[in-house]
């Protein structure tokens, strides 16, 4: 239940944002619906970006690298001597 | 919180701001509310708790210096292996959010308290102070380079102006959804209390008590549900503000 509502949240979040963007850049550019359009899509492209982050088990990084093979950058000793 | 029964007004009247001290200043009411009354409860209540453990500093702990310890040590030890060995100057910073949060919850279960983390803009507040520390952080860590950030690993170029603003806009939902998942667990925990403990009133006068012990076990039920539910996302608020920390350290 909490990892079902929480990536739900994640999903309303990104549009909310994108359409909230979208709607602003329209109010202050006088371009009334169109930004507002192209906002709401990549508003849920950005929501299932969430999802597939979440449920990949990739944290909640914005373009995190972990799965691509860019390991070496952080040697995994660096975890132990904390 | 389990307030439906004394006056009947309602699941929702547990949330109302009511101000304790009026106060204006210039065109802005700035009145000492209930929910500010609870956030310095909370913050002395850390504070009494903190300084009184750990003023004797004795070796062998004793009931209030364990719980301090144990608190410290579990929140130290969630930001060394979630953000990474070189964010232990933030354990402070991070320590501070999660005993915030948590005594506001807790401070929420008990009864005729208010639970100010049911108010969206306390949690938007906190998700944003974050949410602008770790940005200002990785600008500051990496300069310019923190940019690099939204631009995806292993993309064709000719996607990237595609992804670089989905991008932007999955980096700008965090302190959103940070927000709207503990205020929406809080509120919605809260109010269903309020409401299955109305149930238990109405229910126990109109069909006798019999019936009406039915939700009052449910109450019982979900009192319990909810003090976990008011640790878990306290936790997940700290675990969260963890990982946004090792983004901006790391920056992979």
């Amino acid at each position: 239940m909490g990892s079902g509502f929480r990536i739900g949240v994640d999903v309303a979040a990104a549009l909310a944002v994108g359409l909230g963007i979208g709607y602003l850049l329209d109010v202050w550019l006088g371009t009334k619906p169109w930004l507002l359009v192209v906002f709401f899509f990549l508003g849920a492209g950005a929501g299932i970006l969430n999802v597939y982050r979440a449920v990949m088990g990739m944290g909640y990084q914005v373009g995190f690298r972990k799965s691509g093979g860019n390991h070496d950058k952080a040697p995994p000793e660096r975890r132990d001597d904390g | 919180m389990a307030a439906a029964e004394h006056h009947a007004a309602g699941p929702l009247e547990q949330f109302s701001i009511e101000p304790l001290i009026p106060l204006n200043i210039g065109r802005y009411d700035v009145s000492f509310s209930n929910s500010a009354a609870f956030m310095v409860l909370a913050a002395v209540l850390i504070a009494l708790l903190m300084t009184s453990s750990v003023k004797r500093g004795a070796l062998v702990p004793g009931r209030l210096q364990s719980i301090a310890e144990l608190l410290y040590e579990f929140v130290a030890g969630m930001v060394r292996d979630n953000a990474g060995p070189e964010a232990r100057k933030f354990v402070p910073f991070v320590f501070t959010l999660f005993m915030f949060i948590l005594l506001g919850n807790l401070l929420g279960m008990i009864p005729y308290t208010f639970t100010f983390t049911s108010h969206i803009i306390v949690t938007f507040a906190l998700a944003l102070t974050v949410f602008v520390m770790v940005t200002i952080l990785g600008i500051v860590l990496h300069g310019f380079h923190f940019f690099s950030l939204f631009v995806p690993h292993g993309v064709p170029k000719v996607l990237l102006p595609l992804l670089v603003p989905i991008e932007i806009l999955s980096y700008l939902t965090r302190p959103i959804s940070l927000s709207i998942r503990l205020f929406a667990n809080m509120m919605a925990g809260h109010t269903m209390m309020a409401v299955f403990s109305g149930f238990a009133v109405s229910m126990g006068v109109a069909l006798g008590w019999l019936v009406g012990i039915a939700p009052l076990l449910l109450v019982i039920a979900l009192t319990g549900f909810e003090i976990l539910v008011a640790a878990i996302q306290a936790y997940v608020f700290a675990i969260l503000t963890c990982l946004y920390l090792r983004d901006a350290i790391e920056l992979h």
